[in-house]
């Protein structure tokens, strides 16, 4: 049987190795290109640079993190500290539930809900709503596993120091710090690479300068891919795969950051 | 009536329907150790528990009885952190919390509102040396505490305790998780702090409760079997069951 486990594992092993190595070695030598990262696209997207989708995934990411951290730390903090139990596993298999709704329906709520009904029609605050919306549940679920990892002991040997109940609180967040991070990390990670939900709500295909309020549409990293692969020929792909691959490297980065923080917490 | 620190009345204690505690009556000594025996489940970290009022944490905990400090009904006491300040608590396990070795032992003291860095070291030092571990962490005080041996994580959660210096120290069976030595180390230390403050050991091992305690406690079933002076309780228990404990057929 062991050599059966050794297949499957070998198998997924080299099928990741070559998607990664197709997507980055097809992309890679294009983030060499002079003005890749500072200059705008050009020529129906031919020539040029990704400046504009950089700046735009990146400002989505600081209001994302700007609103989902907080947010998502409160309510974390809730169903670990403070709700009655029974409610603490309502609202825990809540958040279980919202995290596996397809990112496309958040999209089309957000698109309802936060472009037509509160009028804030395609812009970068439409889509960072929209992304929070989805990102604080994934941020709850993992985060709620570490808060909750705490030992009760760590709780109460606060508790019989006389601590009240916001220094036990401060306690059990100071014992799940690098846990917290980890999951603050993965969930600007889901949401830097995360397309359906900005799709409909904050992006455009194609601008001529940066958004400078943020009621203004943005271009973003992925649905600039999208846009290419979908709408233009064969002279604009190169950018497609440029964009894909400094991607993938980001998305490693960050999960290398993960993995030593998950090493220092071990050790 | 005036050595009295804990006074408990009829104390019955239930996890939703089921009985831990029934009936429990003592008072308990200031200034000595008193041992709470008998064999696992038999309530007797319950009822050390109770004392500080930590099982208020507990969901589905609830109570009927009294039980009075020095006079006063704890369960109608409004500054809980106050009293727990009183009435402190050290764990099975090491708890040290994730922070230096000073800040572990400062941590009670600058909830508890003190902030000057003097008077900060000058409490931690004398609770450290209260504890027996002064002289062995002197040179680690900025390192994280989570790096000291297991016995020694156990002084300085003893040291976290005696720093806000407390009237009563409850102990849950503090020496179940470590080795011969420190256990040793432990119960002399629990002695030397015996003669300043109330100390109440619940143990699972006979052994300690003979080696350090001067009352003794035996609970069976959620019942206060036996209660009274250590060496009389041990020469001549009053109830069979206390026997087969203290010869080992039961525990």
């Amino acid at each position: 049987m062991k050599w059966l486990f050794r297949i499957v594992a070998y198998t997924v092993f080299v099928a990741l190795v070559i998607v990664i190595v197709t997507i980055i070695s097809s992309g890679i030598g294009y983030l060499l290109k002079p003005g890749f990262f500072t200059q705008f696209p050009k020529s129906g997207m031919s020539e040029g640079g990704i400046f504009p989708s950089l700046v735009g995934s990146l400002l989505l990411i600081i209001l994302v993190f700007l609103i989902t951290i907080p947010v998502g730390l409160l309510g974390t903090i809730f169903i670990s500290e403070f709700a009655p139990r029974r409610f603490s596993i309502l609202l825990q298999s809540l958040v279980a539930t919202m995290n596996s709704i397809p990112s496309i329906v958040y999209g089309l709520f957000g698109l309802s809900f936060f472009c037509v009904k509160l009028g804030f029609g395609t812009s970068l605050i439409s889509a960072s709503l929209t992304l929070s919306t989805m990102a604080i549940p994934f941020f709850m679920n993992s985060a709620v596993e570490f808060t909750r990892a705490v030992p009760r002991e760590l709780r109460e040997g606060v508790i019989a120091l006389g601590a009240n109940k916001i220094q036990s609180t401060l306690m059990v967040l100071k014992a799940s710090k690098s846990g917290l991070l980890t999951a603050v990390i993965l969930t600007l990670g889901r949401a830097f690479s995360e397309t359906a939900p900005i799709l409909v709500t904050g992006a455009v295909f194609y601008a001529t300068k940066l958004p400078s309020r943020i009621t203004d549409p943005v271009m973003t990293l992925p649905t600039s891919i999208y846009a290419i692969v979908m709408n233009l020929g064969e002279k604009a792909q190169w950018m497609a795969k440029g964009m894909a691959s400094l991607m993938v490297l980001i998305m490693i980065a960050i999960y290398s950051v993960v993995q030593i923080l998950r090493r220092n917490k071990d050790e | 009536m005036n050595d009295v620190v804990f006074e408990i009345a009829d104390l019955q204690v239930y996890y939703g329907d089921h009985k831990v505690l029934d009936r429990i009556n003592a008072k308990i000594k200031q200034k000595c150790i008193t041992a709470i025996m008998g064999p696992s489940g038999c309530g007797k970290s319950t009822l050390l528990r109770c004392l500080n009022r930590l099982n208020d944490l507990i969901p589905n905990f609830s109570m009927k009885g009294n039980i009075s400090f020095e006079g006063q009904d704890i369960y109608k006491m409004k500054d809980l952190n106050e009293y727990r300040r009183k009435v402190t608590m050290v764990f099975q396990r090491p708890n040290v919390f994730p922070m230096s070795v000073f800040d572990n032992v400062a941590y009670g003291l600058k909830i508890g509102g003190i902030k000057k860095k003097e008077i900060l070291k000058e409490r931690v030092e004398i609770a450290l040396k209260k504890a027996f571990l002064w002289d062995e962490v002197k040179d680690k005080l900025k390192k994280p505490a989570v790096q000291l041996s297991g016995g020694q994580q156990q002084r300085l959660c003893i040291a976290r305790a005696l720093a806000i210096e407390p009237e009563v120290i409850l102990l849950d069976e503090p020496t179940s998780a470590l080795d011969p030595i420190a256990t040793t180390n432990i119960e002399r230390l629990l002695e030397t702090i015996a003669q300043q403050y109330t100390v109440v050991i619940v143990t699972h091992s006979m052994g300690q409760a003979l080696r350090i305690s001067d009352q003794v406690m035996f609970l069976y079933q959620g019942r206060l079997i036996e209660y009274g002076v250590t060496s009389e309780v041990v020469k001549a228990p009053n109830h069979e069951m206390t026997r087969q404990f203290l010869t080992g057929k039961i525990g």
